[in-house]
């Protein structure tokens, strides 16, 4: 797989935890926890899902009943 | 038959619906609600981060505490979509109040309150569905999505909010 190589400001403290989640085993290095946290989050909020909802908002706005 | 409106239900609020409409000068928009209430850490998430939407003297935010421990259905799909503790916060008190609706722009707390039986809109909903109670004009919802992109950090795709904005024109 090819990688591509980033430069991203995170919150001081998200990143502490991180490098401690790393340094106690959890993960083999603060890359691989952070292509696992992004996989994960781009899996869970889809495009398609959130799309979706917008659009379920728009028919409950326009014409539910409450 | 006689149908009977049931009237505007009781929510819960996860941080975004109030950070976002507050953005758009909205959130007196909810005050059609009878009850809003604010899960304790949704409140402080969002007293860090627009403490202004808090003191709006529009609308009536209730700050509350789970009065039951989180439920393990919960636990399982907070760990399974990653949600955050206000969110989960959220969803334990919209599952105390099983009449309400969750309001959340969170696309994995909306899934989430899906699974548990919960209805659940976001923003968006609660724009359009202020022409619909002649809160606002269709006109000035309209103004409101197209200043979205500029006056709000809720982030749509373009595209996507071109055809709300269509629909808006056409059918309200």
């Amino acid at each position: 797989m090819s990688q591509t190589i980033i430069h991203a400001e995170l919150p001081a403290e998200l990143t502490a935890r991180a490098r401690s989640y790393v340094e106690d085993g959890w993960a083999a290095d603060f890359n691989e926890l952070l292509a696992e946290a992004l996989g994960r989050y781009l899996e869970s909020h889809s495009a398609k899902l959130t799309e979706g909802f917008v659009l379920e908002d728009v028919r409950w706005g326009l014409h539910g009943n409450d | 038959m006689e149908t009977t409106d049931p009237g505007p239900p009781l929510v819960v609020c996860d941080a975004g619906p109030l950070i976002h409409l507050d953005e758009t000068g909205s959130l007196d928009l909810l005050g059609d609600f009878p009850v809003v209430l604010v899960p304790e850490t949704v409140w402080r998430e969002v007293a860090r981060h627009r403490p202004g939407a808090l003191s709006q003297s529009s609308v009536i935010l209730h700050r509350v505490s789970p009065r039951t421990p989180e439920p393990p259905e919960i636990n399982a799909m907070a760990q399974a979509l990653t949600l955050h503790t206000g969110e989960r916060e959220a969803l334990r008190v919209a599952l105390e109040h099983r009449s309400c609706i969750l309001l959340s722009d969170d696309t994995a707390a909306r899934l989430a309150a899906g699974h548990l039986g919960i209805p659940s809109h976001g923003s968006i909903g609660i724009l359009l569905r202020a022409i619909r109670r002649r809160q606002r004009t269709k006109e000035q919802i309209l103004s409101v999505l197209r200043s979205l992109p500029d006056q709000s950090t809720l982030h749509l795709k373009r595209s996507l909010l071109e055809a709300v904005i269509l629909e808006v024109e056409l059918h309200a």
